[in-house]
Parts: structure tokens; C-alpha cells; sequence
């Protein structure tokens, strides 16, 4: 066990302070003396907030923009109405339904959007909410229509009634507390950090073995559930509603909240809908401007407090506290051995094509990779060999051929179950989840599906530890990936994909963008690597590199396989020398 | 501590309220909730002149109680929400005796909880026939309501105009939806079903499918709901354009000010059903003629109401010689007979005040009184 | 009588002003790959501009259309450096939310300015509508339609035959190479700017005489817009076009034979099955990631 600086006692969750502060808020809220109208408001952003966390969620960890966030809030505020005052519910009864028919729909919406992201997104989202409203309006006999619901019952809590505000203020102030103490502790858990690697790299959080489908609708879900308990608590607080108090322009305001305070922190989303509440009230001295006033501040403010208000703040109080690095200590890097001789064919591939509109990018590709082998993949410029890493990782739909991959077939399937199935890899332009630390984007390599090894031990963090140390990067584990040199980066891509215990390893131009001197790290890397155990697939333009590392070479040039074997048979094929050889010596000795 | 901090906001409150009564000595204070900005901007402004007029003339003559009397106005940004935030801030100030609720009945359902707390009288102009049967003792309604407005209509298009084949048309908001359901019901009530009922959501620039509609109908009829005075402008147009020749009966907005202004002939012949009008009595002359001389404008029913509300409320205050909310309320009960520029107020146990409606006709630009319908 | 043609015709009307504000809505996503939310706001401002040119400045109707028209430019060049300007480093989320601040901040400074009222502009033409065939023809809805169609055919000689309308075409598709080569990016960015806010104060002082406008005027049509360039195909010219008329001809179908107080979900139901089915639109770019 090597050992850094000796492990640190562990610090209090950021959660502790945010329960008691907010159970503190919730008692003070009783012993207010402030009037109808402070508490109005405050009931006002309270409920609003709860919603608002749903945003934090799908649009700050997911990284999935939604303008349909009060139509969830309606739908919860609906089902509590309804519930109560047509139907005769307990409003806990009423309440449950909000949960279930709001999470139902955030489910639904989820799926409908999970193929489309940024502009589009923000359109199907309108489209719902949109329909949402006008299904609200004319649905007369279930809905009211346009009158709205009258006489909403406030709720018993342990035999008390919570008709006096404040009490159900101190309420809504307890709910607000543990939606943001759940929000705050998501972002920590391996959903979240699925979550915010689907939101930095969609593709590489796919190739890591994340369900980018089955994440984007439980964000959706989750969101919508928040949603639908801030409606909940809001329509039981004001005891009337009506469809305009869930419409588009809410929605907007809900986005504008989340921005405003900061989307990335359950804290910042707090932020941001206690002021844009507040903001307008305090703006009323201002008359008929203050609405031009604050829609100027919303300018300003996305464009001085890029990160939000919580993210300026927390940026000026790092100023304030400098911290130093944490100190951390790793175990060795353990990799699974299966049974099994080391000559047995981990991946097979018998007569691949992909074709993209006319073009033959691989055409009946050949390949077998044996266990603990490097297998070199080298042709020249356009040969078809990133194309061949992108079918085999499930990435491109093969147009015809099989793929077999630790004896069961592999064609065809979608890239994360090819990853719980033991695939791992790395890009040829570098693809990181650029804003988490370097610690995080390797835990998300260690977290996939069937990695037994990140259940032993430490679990996931001390896997991705020992991963870190083995590329030499232990002491960079907490800073942000996107503050690494290129060199590192790369180290940390790898990292990722050892954290997960791969049992094929594909690394597409490892050296690409490297120096002398990190390129002979690579290869002492890979040595290393495969004393371990491992299986390597390479694919490379540097010869010297292939040549110092590889087994077994496989040649490709114009998407057809002309050579393969050894590196010394390869190198003599004639076809070789002509394709390729001569092209890739002149640019090494450059 | 939570009795140290009780005692402190003991203190307080005490300090404010010897400060209150101190300045209460000085001016009665009413608070009115009215849009400034959002959708309805354009109505608050009426409404506020209405309000802003009839406190001047209280002043002129003297005040209440010997004091002077002062409009708080607060936005309710044309939504519900802010409808409440707005008279919550009012409600803090306990110089405010009684409120001028909004003129949308969603506002006036949303703010009636708040309202049922404060305890003190609200006077509002929603024309949700609900709203007075809320079980609210606090609420007076200063306009007539849309059952009254329905069988007015219905009386006035049967028995005046003679016709049978009745189209209805209404804005999917609050007021044309229940409005059209509460003429349908009185229609049927003499036997008729309507021959087409088209909703249109509110600030639609096309009416073409609607007009069509009520031209292959074959109706000799058309009654139009809508909140908004655009809506029923632009629907005059394309009816004019279509060639729709048929007597038309629009809810009150049909002859707002700026419905007349926007649609000029389209709209000459309609006709509109409306609380305000200027011949209707001497007292509605009169309040045109003051109304003129302040803001050089012809005032509608916006600002009508607005003024009864604020005079009523005035002379309910002399009659109980009293700010007191029950004493108010029982003075507020007890009006009789009581003439204002909107029509007779005689307030009945739910709180609703006015019982007739004026019939009105666009004649070339100038709503010309046709007859006042009193309720069954 | 069929109402079916002129059903049509009224949905071509309603359609073109969708389409001119879809065509300055693509211009603007074409340069600087950002959907300005506060687009509807620019038909608002421009009419309201005329509306004060005319009745309360006085001033001849040519010379009022001139002077709000030089007045949107500026506002676009306004607009830009505040609004875009500062943020067009950063992704396309806080830009979003900054136009939807502007919108906000704009359609109530005019509130503030101008006053709730709506208004509406004398029309162009001094001819009242007639009948063909028993439908009847609005001759606003003429010039707006033959506006238009000039409109478009010289954004498109602009586009494709011009060294600057290329400059322009550039700096939209790559930034970083286009100011290598010595384009001035940043004027590129401002010129697309001002145009498209032209653009929608033509749109504005086009629409003013068959509308009664206000304020709030421009949301609902700035969504019924976005929803015809996505239809047609993010980007495209013609799919702006053909998405905007689209749209109107079908709202008015679902409405006359569906249901009117549904007559809003129709535009969106058809983009929403685009969405699903077609996403890329009928002109569109791919929207598939490469890895």
C-alpha cells in the first residue's frame, strides 16, 4: 500500500449543515411575527423552490434543457386540488396521486425526448407545455377549465391541523429541506454521477457503461416529481389555482430561476427562486418598470455571474479559503483473471461492413484479438479504423458481419451493455467529462455494470484511486479534468477505462498529440498493462510505437483488411510497404 | 429565546400599532389591487382614474369622519399569484379599512382565502356568480353578475329583437366559458338551443374558421363573450369582411373605449351589454362629465365600478360612522336604493349589489343607451 | 359554399407573418447558432416605432416607415451588444435565457413608454378587400405575401452572389477559420443583427394594419415561428418559408374542422410528429453526433 500523506479524518457531509439550517428556517417560520404578506411569499418561494431542484437535476447534472417544469407543477397542484375538493382524498391520499401522475409523466416526456438535445429539446418541452395548458383550459368537466378549483384543504400533519400559514409555512420549509439535502446528496451518488457525465460527453458516459436512455428519464422522472410536490404544496397553500398559474411563462420563469442562482447546486436553485420572488416585490416601488427592470437584471446577471449567482459566490469564497490539494492515498491496481489459456480469442470478428450512404468505410473485415495480447490496428489516413472502434463499441450499427466478443455474440448491441459486458475504451480526440475533477470522471469508469471488483475493497473510489495511481496522476485526483495538460488527459482517459476492470481494452491513437518523452511512458504503460493480464486492442499511426508493443498486427487500408499478423510478417508484406509502410516512415522521421 | 423573541415582536407590533393609530388619525386609507403591467395593463389604468376620481370628489367635500381619504394601489401583474402578493401587502398596513379587489374573478377566487383571514370588507368586480356564494362574508360585488348579464340577454334577443337561431361566441378564459354556459342554460330555459357555439382562446388574430362557422350556421343572431376588447375589434372585422350581416350582442367589452376606437365602423349597430352608460342615468352623466374633465377620456366600465366601489364604500363608512369591519359590513348590507354611475345598488345577503344590466347600442362611434334589463 | 379556400387563403395570410419571423429567427441561428427567444418582440417594437412616427410625430406614412426602419436598426445593433455580444463565448443556455431577460425587459419598456393600449396602423394600400370567387381576398394579406417573396429572393441573391452575403455565410459556418481569413467576424455578427431586426420591423409595420397589436403581441408568435423553422429545417431559408405557411394553413384546417379552442395545439402537434419522425426537418441539417 503506498501511502501519500496519511488519510485525512472524513469531513461532514454538505447535507448536515443544510438540514439543520433549514429545520432552523422551519422553526423561526413559526415565531415569525411577519405578517400575511412576508409569509405569503415566503410559502410562495418555498413551494416554487422544491420545483425549481427538479431543474437542478435534468438541466444541471443532466445537462437536459426542459420548458415544461410548470407544467409538472401544475400537474401536481392539480391532482392535490382535485383530489381534495371534487374527489373527497386525504390530502396525503391527493398527494401520493401528485407523485405518481407527475413522475408518470416526467417518465413520458423522458422518453419521448431522449434522442434529441439542445434546441429541439427546448421545443418538444414547449410542445408539451403548450398542450399541457390548452388541456387545462378546455377540459372543462375534469379540470374546471379556465374558472380553476376553489376551497383546496389545507393538510393534518400527526392529528394537527396546518391551517394556521405559518405552520404550513414551518411544512413547506421542512419539504424544501430535504428536497435540497436530497438534491445536494444525489450529485454524489453513481446516478448522479452518471448523470453529470451524460451531461459532459454523452458518448463517453454511453461507452462507460451509462444507460444514457434509462438516466435521461429518470432525471426527467426525478424532475417532474419535484415538480409535481411543489405544486402539490403550493395549490394546499393557496387553496385556489387556475390553469394561467401554470403556463409557458411560469416555465420560463422556473429556467430563469435555476440559471439565475446557479443550476449545477441545489443550493444555487435555492438561491435563484427566493430572489426572482423577491425581486419583484422589492422592485414594486419601481410601478410600471419593475418588470423592465428585472428583465434587465436577468441579462446582466447571465452575462456578469456566468455560473450563477451560488457559482460567483462560491468562486469568491474559494478566493477567500485557499485549499490546498486533498491528500489521498491509493491501493494497487487489481485487474480480474479469468480462466481461460492466454491464447483464447477475446474478440472476433468475421467479415465486418459499415457502409455511410454510398461509401464502403469497412468492407468484410476480418479480426481476432487473443487474450493477453497487444493487438495492433494501423492503416493509413481514412482506412476505416476509427469506423472499425466505432462498430465494435457499439457506437455505429455494423451493415453487415459479426462481432463475438468473450465467446457470446457482440454485434449490434448498445455500447453500455457491450461495456458491462467488459469493453472498455479511449477516443482519439480526448473525450472527458471536462468539468468533474479527475477522481470522479475515473469513478465513472469504475461504476459500470459488473465490476465486481469495485464492490471489494474501498468500492468505487478506492478502485478509481487505484487507477489514478497506476497512470501516475494519484496527486491530481481532485482537480478538474479540464485544467490538465494533454498529456494527462490522456493518462486520465485511460485510467477511466481500467477502473472498469476491462477485458478488452481498445485505445484508439493513444499517441496522438504526445512528446517523446509521454510517449515513452505510453509504452511503459502498456507493458506494464499487459503483465497485469489485460488484453489491448491499439489502434496507432506511430510505427515505431506498434512496432515496440505489439503482438499481433492487423493492416487496413480502404476499409478492407490487407494484412495481418506478426509485427515481423507485416512489415515484409509487400501490400503493406505499398498501402502504408512507406507514408508512415517519413512521417517518423519528421 | 422563543420567549425573548415573542416579546421583542410584541414590542413591535405594539410601537406599530400606536404609530398607526397616531397617523390613522390623519387619513382613511383603501387599498385597491389593479394591473399595471402584464395583459390587462390597459384596463387598470381605467380602473384607477375610476378609483383616483371618486377619492378626489370625497376629499373636495370633506373626507370621511373628518379625515382625508388615500388610494393604495398595489400591481397584481395581471396574475393570480401576484393578485395575492398584492393584497397581502395591504392587508399588512392596518391603516387600510377596506380593498378594491381585481375586475377577473380567477383574481378575486385566488386572493378570497386571503381575504376571509383579513376580515376586512373587499369590493370587487369579477362577475363569477360563484364568487358571492363562497360563503365569504367579506366580498361585495359592484357589478352585476353573469347570470343577470345571461337573462338580460336572452330577454333583450327574444323578446326585443325576436330572433331564434342564436350563435354563440366566447373566449376560452374564465368569464367567456362560464358566461356561455350560463347562456346556454337560460336559452334553454325558453326552449332554444343554439344554433353554433365557437370558443376561441383569448388574443386570437384570425377569427376566419369561427366566422365561417357562424355564417354556415344559419343563425339570425350572435352573441360574442370576451375579455379582451381586441378580440371582439378583430372579430368585428372579419364578420364586416365576410359579409355577416346579423344583430350582434357583445359582453361588456364590445363597448370599451378601445374596442371603439380600434374597430370604428366594423362595430357600428352592435350591440352591448353593458354596466355603464352614459345616458343610462343622471348620476352615469355625471360621472362621464367629471371623468372628461380629469382625464379628457370618455370612461368605460373599468373605471366606472371602480368609482361606485370607492363611493359606496365611502357612504357605507358615514352611514356605520365607523372603520369598523363589521360595522362596515352591515352598513355595506343595508345599502338601499343607492345610485351610482354603474345603475341602483341594493345589496343582497350574498354581497352582490347591482341587479340590472344596460342595453346599448354602437351608434356611428357613441354607445347609445337601448334599455335597462332588471333580473328576474 | 366550401370554406375550404379561403380557409387557405387565411391560413397563407397568418402563415407569412410566421414565415417573416421564422426568416430572421434563422438568420440569426445561421451566424450565431443561437435561438433568440426575444425575435417576436422586433414586429412589436417596429410597429409600435411607426405607430409613433404616425400619430404622434406627424409624419407622412413613406417617412414614418423609413424612420422606424432606421430605428430597428439601431435597436438590432443595440440588442446585439448588449444581449449577444457579451455571451457569445459561452453555450447556447445562458444566451437563451438572456433574450428571454430581453424579452421581458423590452416588451415592458415599451409598456412604460407607450402605454397598455393596443394599436393598430392605417393600411398600406388604400383598397378594400374584394371577392374572387366567393372567397374573400384582403389586400394587406397581398402585400404581405408579395413582400415577402421579395424579401426572400433577396436574401438569396444576397447570400449566394454577393462577397459580403458570403462573408456572412462564413462566419456561420466557422468562426474561428472565417476571422483567419480576414473576415471581421465581430461586424459580421452585428450586420446579421441589425438585418434581421429590420427584418422584423418590416414584419411588424406589415402586419400592423390587419392586427390590433399590443405588447404581448410577440410570444405567441416568436413560438409559433421557432416551431416553422424546425419543421421546415433548423437553418434553412426555404424551410422557414414553407414551415411558416405550413403552419398557418394548418392551424385554420384543424380549427374549422377539429376543434377551435384546440386551434394552438394543431401547429404543435405537427412538430411535435416532425420531432419524432423527422427531427432534421424538410430542408434540415443532420442532428446526429459523430463520435
Amino acid at each position: 500500500m503506498r501511502t501519500i500523506q496519511p488519510r485525512p479524518r472524513r469531513a461532514i457531509p454538505v447535507e448536515v449543515p443544510i438540514l439543520a439550517a433549514g429545520l432552523a428556517l422551519a422553526g423561526l417560520a413559526l415565531a415569525q411575527p411577519l405578517g400575511g404578506y412576508a409569509t405569503g411569499i415566503a410559502m410562495q418561494a418555498a413551494t416554487c423552490a422544491i420545483a425549481v431542484l427538479g431543474l437542478t437535476i435534468v438541466l444541471g447534472y443532466a445537462g437536459q434543457i426542459t420548458l415544461a417544469q410548470a407544467s409538472f407543477f401544475g400537474l401536481g397542484a392539480y391532482a392535490v386540488a382535485l383530489g381534495t375538493a371534487d374527489l373527497g382524498l386525504s390530502f396525503w391520499t391527493a398527494f401520493l396521486m401528485a407523485v405518481a401522475v407527475s413522475a408518470a409523466a416526467g417518465v413520458a416526456l423522458g422518453l419521448t425526448s431522449v434522442r434529441l438535445g439542445g434546441h429541439y429539446l427546448a421545443m418538444v418541452t414547449i410542445t408539451f407545455q403548450q398542450i399541457f395548458t390548452l388541456v387545462l383550459t378546455n377540459w372543462a368537466e375534469v379540470t374546471h377549465g379556465p374558472d380553476g378549483v376553489p376551497g383546496i384543504p389545507r393538510p393534518e400533519l400527526f392529528g394537527h391541523a396546518l391551517s394556521d400559514t405559518r405552520h404550513y409555512l414551518a411544512f413547506s420549509l421542512v419539504c424544501l429541506t430535504l428536497a435540497v439535502a436530497s438534491v445536494s446528496w444525489l450529485r454524489r451518488t453513481a446516478l448522479g454521477r452518471a448523470m453529470e457525465a451524460l451531461r459532459d460527453n454523452e458518448l463517453a458516459a454511453s461507452v462507460n457503461g451509462i444507460d444514457t436512455v434509462r438516466v435521461k428519464v429518470i432525471a426527467f422522472a426525478l424532475c417532474a416529481t419535484l415538480g409535481g410536490i411543489g405544486g402539490a404544496l403550493f395549490a394546499s397553500g393557496f387553496a385556489y389555482i387556475s390553469p394561467d398559474q401554470f403556463s409557458l411563462a411560469e416555465s420560463i420563469v422556473f429556467l430563469t430561476m435555476a440559471l439565475l442562482g446557479g443550476v449545477k447546486s441545489a443550493l444555487g436553485t435555492l438561491v435563484g427562486a427566493s430572489l426572482l420572488i423577491v425581486l419583484p416585490e422589492v422592485l414594486r416601488f419601481l410601478k410600471e418598470v419593475y418588470l423592465a427592470v428585472y428583465g434587465a437584471a436577468v441579462v446582466l446577471i447571465m452575462i456578469f455571474m456566468p455560473d450563477g449567482i451560488w457559482g460567483w459566490v462560491v468562486l469568491f469564497g474559494d478566493r477567500l479559503v485557499r485549499r490546498g490539494p486533498q491528500p489521498r492515498t491509493a491501493g494497487p491496481l487489481r485487474l480480474r483473471r479469468e480462466a481461460g489459456d492466454p491464447g483464447d480469442v477475446v474478440l472476433e470478428v468475421r467479415n465486418l461492413a459499415k457502409t455511410f450512404g454510398g461509401l464502403k468505410a469497412l468492407d468484410s473485415v476480418d479480426l481476432e484479438v487473443r487474450r493477453n495480447t497487444i493487438h495492433a490496428l494501423i492503416g493509413p489516413n481514412g482506412s476505416g479504423k476509427t469506423t472499425f472502434v466505432n462498430v465494435l463499441s457499439g457506437l455505429y450499427r455494423p451493415s453487415g458481419g459479426r462481432i463475438r466478443f468473450g465467446g457470446r455474440d457482440a454485434t449490434a448491441r448498445a455500447p453500455h451493455v457491450l461495456s458491462g459486458r467488459g469493453l472498455a475504451r479511449t477516443f482519439q480526440n480526448i473525450r472527458l467529462f471536462r468539468s468533474m475533477t479527475c477522481l470522479d470522471n475515473v469513478m465513472v469508469g469504475a461504476q459500470r455494470p459488473g465490476n465486481d471488483l469495485s464492490a471489494e475493497g474501498g468500492g468505487v473510489e478506492a478502485r478509481a484511486l487505484s487507477a489514478l495511481d497506476f497512470v501516475g496522476l494519484l496527486d491530481r485526483a481532485d482537480a478538474l479534468v479540464g485544467d490538465l495538460p494533454y498529456g494527462h488527459q490522456r493518462k486520465v482517459e485511460i485510467a477511466r477505462a481500467l477502473a472498469a476492470d476491462p477485458a478488452l481494452l481498445l485505445l484508439d491513437e493513444p499517441a496522438a498529440g504526445l512528446n517523446t518523452t509521454e510517449k515513452g511512458q505510453l509504452v511503459e504503460l502498456l507493458r506494464r498493462l499487459k503483465g497485469l493480464g489485460l488484453t489491448i486492442l491499439i489502434i496507432e499511426h506511430d510505427m515505431p510505437l506498434v512496432e515496440a508493443v505489439a503482438d499481433q498486427i492487423t493492416v487496413l487500408n480502404f476499409g478492407q483488411r490487407i494484412s495481418d499478423g506478426t509485427p515481423a510478417e507485416v512489415l515484409r508484406d509487400p501490400a503493406v510497404v505499398t498501402a502504408y509502410l512507406g507514408e508512415a516512415h517519413v512521417r517518423a522521421a519528421a | 429565546m422563543r420567549r425573548l423573541l415573542g416579546g421583542l415582536a410584541g414590542l413591535a407590533l405594539g410601537a406599530a400599532a400606536v404609530a398607526g393609530s397616531a397617523l390613522a388619525a390623519d387619513v382613511i386609507k383603501l387599498g385597491m389591487i389593479a394591473p399595471l403591467t402584464g395583459g390587462a395593463a390597459e384596463t387598470g389604468r381605467y380602473q384607477m382614474n375610476g378609483a383616483r376620481l371618486a377619492v378626489e370628489q370625497i376629499n373636495k367635500a370633506g373626507g370621511l369622519l373628518g379625515r382625508a381619504v388615500e388610494l393604495a394601489i398595489e400591481d397584481d401583474q395581471t396574475t393570480n399569484p401576484g393578485a395575492v402578493n398584492a393584497f397581502n401587502r395591504l392587508a399588512n398596513d392596518s391603516r387600510v379599512v377596506a380593498f378594491l379587489a381585481p375586475i377577473r374573478s380567477t383574481q378575486v377566487h385566488a386572493i378570497a382565502p386571503a381575504i376571509a383571514r383579513t376580515a376586512k370588507p373587499v369590493a370587487f368586480g369579477g362577475t363569477d356568480p360563484k364568487l358571492t356564494r363562497l360563503k365569504n362574508p367579506w366580498l361585495f360585488r359592484f357589478r352585476p353578475n353573469d347570470e343577470i348579464s345571461a337573462g338580460a340577454i336572452v330577454e333583450f334577443g327574444t323578446d326585443v329583437l325576436q330572433r331564434k337561431h342564436w350563435a354563440i361566441v366566447h373566449a376560452t378564459d374564465a368569464f367567456g366559458t362560464s358566461s356561455a354556459n350560463l347562456l346556454v342554460t337560460a336559452l334553454r330555459g325558453r326552449g332554444i338551443t343554439p344554433t353554433t357555439v365557437q370558443g376561441f382562446t383569448t388574443a386570437t388574430q384570425d377569427f376566419t374558421p369561427i366566422v365561417l362557422a357562424v355564417k354556415n350556421s344559419g343563425a339570425d343572431i350572435m352573441v360574442s363573450f370576451a375579455t379582451a376588447d381586441t378580440d371582439q375589434a378583430i372579430l368585428a372585422k372579419q364578420l364586416k369582411q365576410f359579409g355577416v350581416e346579423l344583430p350582434w350582442i357583445g359582453s361588456a367589452s364590445i363597448v370599451s373605449a378601445t374596442a371603439m376606437k380600434l374597430a370604428g365602423a366594423d362595430l357600428y349597430g352592435t350591440y352591448g351589454l353593458s354596466d355603464y352608460a352614459v345616458e343610462a342615468s343622471p348620476e352615469a352623466t355625471a360621472f362621464a362629465g367629471a371623468y372628461k374633465a380629469a382625464y379628457g377620456a370618455v370612461p368605460d366600465f373599468f373605471a366606472s365600478w371602480a368609482y361606485d366601489a370607492v363611493t359606496v364604500l365611502a357612504q357605507a363608512i358615514k352611514a356605520a360612522n365607523s372603520t369598523d369591519p363589521q360595522a362596515m359590513r352591515k352598513a355595506l348590507l343595508e345599502t338601499r336604493g343607492f345610485k351610482g354611475a354603474e345603475g341602483t345598488y341594493d345589496f343582497d345577503a350574498d354581497g352582490d349589489g347591482l341587479h340590472s344590466y344596460n342595453i346599448v347600442q354602437n351608434r356611428d362611434g357613441t354607445p347609445t343607451f337601448v334599455k335597462r334589463v332588471e333580473a328576474k | 359554399m366550401s370554406a375550404l379556400p379561403q380557409l387557405i387563403v387565411a391560413g397563407i395570410g397568418m402563415g407569412s407573418i410566421y414565415a417573416l419571423v421564422a426568416l430572421g429567427l434563422v438568420l440569426i441561428y445561421r451566424t450565431t447558432n443561437v435561438v433568440n427567444f426575444a425575435q417576436g418582440d422586433f414586429p412589436m417594437v417596429g410597429a409600435f416605432l411607426l405607430v409613433i412616427c404616425l400619430f404622434h410625430a406627424g409624419m407622412p406614412y413613406w417617412a414614418g416607415i423609413l424612420v422606424a426602419l432606421a430605428g430597428m436598426a439601431v435597436f438590432g445593433g443595440l440588442f446585439n451588444l448588449a444581449v449577444y455580444y457579451p455571451l457569445r463565448n459561452r453555450s447556447y443556455l445562458p444566451v437563451l435565457i438572456s433574450t428571454l431577460g430581453a424579452s421581458i425587459f423590452v416588451q415592458n419598456t415599451v409598456l412604460a413608454a407607450y402605454g397598455p393600449q393596443p394599436a393598430n396602423l392605417p393600411p398600406l394600400l388604400p383598397l378594400r378587400g374584394f371577392q374572387v370567387g366567393g372567397v374573400f381576398l384582403d389586400p394587406q394579406y397581398l402585400v404581405i405575401i408579395v413582400v415577402s417573396a421579395a424579401l426572400v429572393l433577396l436574401q438569396y441573391l444576397f447570400f449566394e452572389k454577393t462577397y459580403l452575403g458570403k462573408k456572412i455565410q462564413a462566419t456561420a459556418q466557422d468562426k474561428e477559420t472565417a476571422s483567419l481569413i480576414g473576415i471581421p467576424v465581430r461586424w459580421m455578427i452585428m450586420l446579421t443583427f441589425v438585418y434581421s431586426a429590420v427584418l422584423g420591423g418590416v414584419a411588424g409595420i406589415l402586419v400592423g394594419p390587419i392586427m390590433y397589436f399590443s405588447i404581448g403581441m410577440g410570444t405567441a408568435i416568436a413560438l409559433k415561428a421557432f416551431a416553422a423553422t424546425i419543421i421546415g429545417g433548423f437553418g434553412d431559408i426555404r424551410g422557414a418559408i414553407l414551415g411558416g405557411l405550413g403552419l398557418g394553413i394548418i392551424e385554420n384546417l384543424g380549427a374549422a374542422y377539429i376543434s377551435v379552442p384546440y386551434k394552438d395545439a394543431f401547429a404543435f402537434l405537427v412538430l411535435f410528429a416532425f420531432l419524432m419522425v423527422l427531427p432534421q426537418g424538410i430542408f434540415g441539417e443532420k442532428i446526429a453526433e459523430k463520435a
